[in-house]
């Protein structure tokens, strides 16, 4: 995909969520505004520290992998102002989010059984098979209800125009949506009286979604379902969400040791013996989630366990193999995946995005790497990835060659000044930058939680929001009618 | 030709270990070229077996051993009427429509784009393997047939490697061995896939048995190795270039791969203290 080439000669203000163009709080902040000015900065600053008490005693923390190999945990950030998405702008994101991930589920059983769209020419052959989370071992495997992933969170951004644009699939296993709940959580108890003022809808109902479409993908029926949530251990960033999860839905925290297969069915070692489980909601990736099929020095996951999935009596949730549908290679390729399977337009447009396994796109690219976001396709969390505006020469070099290695391996976009919002920092209204995880639920049918995380780049002018690189967060609402 | 295979596997550790699952690749295929007559698989501590189609078409049997063991044994015992008497038997399609019938074969099976894209350790990109070959890779001329071309290949693997068992590792890496100029039946097969896919040629690794008439004087009876590659107008043939010879009824197949991690024989995960211990493989293949 191109540039239209004037794109970066064009005055680039990012939009405000918040004010208008006039500098006046648009209609739907106006409420809002109207309280936070009655009150005034004491009464902020007095919630902003009440806020950070009650995340303490809580304990809402993650954790942050930086040179050392030990994380640090940190108390979740978390920004006082909510970002509010109208009842219209929601409709046009619910209804874009539920087509593209209708849209992936078919794509993922295509490539794992017929590989239609491959024969029909609509995606490169090399695409698939030079991609690492193409899964062969799953070949063939039907999951239950052909439904590859479950739980998605998408990453949307909005550019310059104040439109809507998917940045990223995550379909492995999304983390974000306990800080999703906590935020809502906290926000109520601080700022009841922003509550009065507006109708919101309802994000804490997510754990009982999920665990309703856990439920319904027993192999022995939604009545005798035994769940558990698969977890890395205490050492992975997201152990918060992982505790928090199991805990909300009444389900088994379990580590790879604590399970066994025998002869196809999966066990929980218990104080009372071994109880059969029905359903995996796994947190770890698939290349640690069975030693004898994936890597065999994994001893993370549970040996035998690809076997009990092929032989029907364990649903495993993300299924195994949906990372190639989030590869960022294959991202380009989404709105003509939802043309072939759907026949129907994207709802919600991509960032333009440049393959550096096409020669053309790679020079531009090299010669505009100031405005470029370099970022390897197999890569999450902001890891891996270059930010031209703030880069040095040296580290561009260092991705010069990194991509000319293996051009399969990374993809460019321009840099999408992302939109801003007003949080209070330090005793301050100040401009952020912000994006948007919804998640969406694929059970019975496909649900978009009203809400999502909200994610800010608390460093001034920064564009990166992953919490893993210091990202905050706001409570976020969607009105309702 | 028909053959009586036996195959047995003993894995003995010093500390009992507990959970161990296994998965075998042994049963030989079922196709135009060979068909199996009788196959029984047993096991030591006695298991329940299951089977399923891996994605390369290889028949998979696994179980598990959950109570502690120091020991375990596998055994194959197989019957196998093998019919491809003459590889060169095929009607051969004109030097230049052979990239056509190449690439229309691959577009009707996508997951061969595997057998000319995957790069492994044992497969290495053309590029890195001649920084560790000291004399010019064979070329392939689209003038001629490419079976002449293959044929070329196959001569020349053996003029890099000499044959000298145990000399490598069974997953070596190829550069290892092409640096020393000696290697097993692997290194030939994995020698000749990388430099028939820097072509664009679909190849791949075939583990199997070959009939001890013709294998070499004095080596230990064991798996053999050779490599597939889909010529225009046959399908797949069998290079084994260990021995410079096409593979014909002499040859049993069992499993096929894009390396031979693919399509390893045995691969198994335990739990407890022992290292992974050197299998002990005692292989009779007897014509019938």
């Amino acid at each position: 995909m191109y540039n239209s080439g004037t794109q970066g000669n064009k005055p680039r203000t990012p939009y405000h969520e918040f004010y208008a163009d006039d500098f006046t709080p648009r209609d739907h902040y106006r409420l809002l505004w109207d309280h936070i000015k009655a009150t005034g900065n004491n009464a902020l600053e007095a919630k902003a520290h009440e806020s950070q008490l009650a995340l303490q005693a809580e304990g809402v923390t993650f954790t942050v992998y930086g040179e050392s190999e030990e994380g640090i945990e940190r108390i979740w950030p978390f920004d006082l102002i909510p970002r509010i998405i109208t009842a219209a702008e929601w409709v046009k994101i619910e209804s874009g989010l539920k087509q593209r991930v209708r849209a992936l589920n078919l794509f993922l059983a295509d490539l794992y059984g017929e590989q239609r769209i491959i024969k029909d020419g609509v995606i490169p052959a090399e695409l698939i098979y030079q991609g690492r989370d193409f899964r062969r071992e799953i070949v063939g495997i039907v999951p239950p209800r052909g439904i590859y992933t479950h739980v998605s969170g998408i990453d949307i951004i909005r550019d310059e125009q104040g439109e809507f644009l998917i940045l990223e699939d995550n379909l492995r296993t999304p983390s974000g949506v306990s800080y999703m709940i906590e935020n809502r959580v906290i926000e109520r108890r601080i700022m009841p009286e922003f509550f009065s003022k507006y109708r919101v809808r309802r994000v804490e109902h997510y754990p009982s979604l999920l665990l309703a479409a856990l439920r319904a993908l027993s192999p022995r029926g939604k009545e005798a379902a035994d769940i558990v949530l698969l977890t890395p251990g205490i050492y992975n960033s997201a152990y918060f969400e992982h505790t928090f999860l199991a805990k909300e839905m009444g389900v088994e925290l379990a580590e790879g040791r604590d399970m066994v297969v025998i002869n196809d069915i999966v066990y929980l070692k218990t104080t009372t013996g071994l109880q059969r489980i029905d359903v995996i909601y796994r947190r770890i990736d698939d290349d640690f989630l069975d030693p004898l099929v994936f890597r065999s020095d994994s001893s993370l996951g549970i040996a035998g366990l690809i076997n009990a999935w092929r032989a029907g009596n364990v649903a495993i949730v993300n299924a195994p193999g949906s990372g190639i549908a989030d590869d960022k290679a294959v991202y380009p390729y989404v709105p003509d995946i939802i043309r072939y399977y759907l026949g129907q337009q994207p709802i919600l447009n991509n960032v333009p995005t440049y393959q550096m396994t096409n020669v053309t796109d790679r020079e531009y690219v090299f010669d505009n790497m100031e405005r470029m976001v370099i970022k390897a396709v197999s890569e999450s969390g902001g890891y891996g990835m270059l930010m031209g505006p703030s880069s040095t020469a040296a580290l561009r070099k260092e991705f010069v060659d990194l991509v000319l290695e293996n051009p399969r391996n990374y993809i460019a976009q321009p840099v999408v000044y992302l939109s801003r919002h007003v949080c209070y920092m330090d005793g301050e209204l100040e401009a952020r930058h912000l994006d948007l995880r919804p998640y969406v639920i694929y059970g019975d049918d496909i649900e978009v939680v009203p809400g999502g995380l909200t994610r800010v780049a608390l460093r001034k002018g920064s564009l990166v929001v992953n919490s893993s690189q210091g990202g905050g967060s706001k409570d976020t609402w969607v009105l309702a009618e | 030709m028909r053959y009586l295979i036996e195959h047995e596997t003993v894995l003995e550790y010093p500390q009992t270990v507990r959970e161990h699952h296994i998965e075998l690749r042994l049963a030989p295929r079922s196709d135009g070229h060979q068909r199996v007559l009788s196959c029984v698989i047993e096991t030591e501590p006695a298991a329940e077996l299951a089977s399923y189609t891996d994605y390369f078409g290889n028949r998979v049997d696994y179980f598990c051993v959950i109570q502690p063991h120091s020991r375990l044994v596998t055994r194959l015992r197989s019957e196998v009427e093998t019919l491809k008497e003459n590889p060169f038997d095929f009607e051969a399609v004109p030097p230049a429509e052979e990239c056509e019938w190449l690439a229309k074969a691959v577009r009707h099976m996508p997951s061969w784009n595997d057998f000319v894209l995957h790069r492994s350790l044992l497969t290495p990109t053309a590029m890195k393997l001649a920084e560790a070959v000291s004399c010019a890779f064979p070329r392939q001329d689209r003038e001629r047939p490419l079976l002449d071309a293959l044929m070329d290949l196959l001569a020349w693997v053996p003029t890099v490697l000499e044959y000298r068992s145990g000399t490598t590792e069974v997953h070596g890496a190829l550069t290892a061995a092409v640096l020393q100029g000696s290697g097993v039946c692997q290194d030939f097969a994995h020698l000749f896939i990388t430099v028939a896919r820097s072509w664009g040629i679909p190849a791949r690794y075939v583990m199997g048995y070959l009939d001890p008439g013709v294998s070499e004087a004095g080596a230990a009876m064991a798996t053999h190795a050779w490599a597939e590659a889909l010529v225009p107008g046959a399908g797949w043939v069998g290079f084994d270039a260990t021995h410079n010879l096409l593979a014909n009824d002499h040859y049993v197949a069992v499993a096929v791969g894009r390396d031979s991690y693919d399509a390893a024989p045995q691969r198994g995960s335990f739990k407890g203290e022992s290292a992974g211990e050197q299998p002990s493989v005692t292989v009779m293949m007897q014509e019938q």
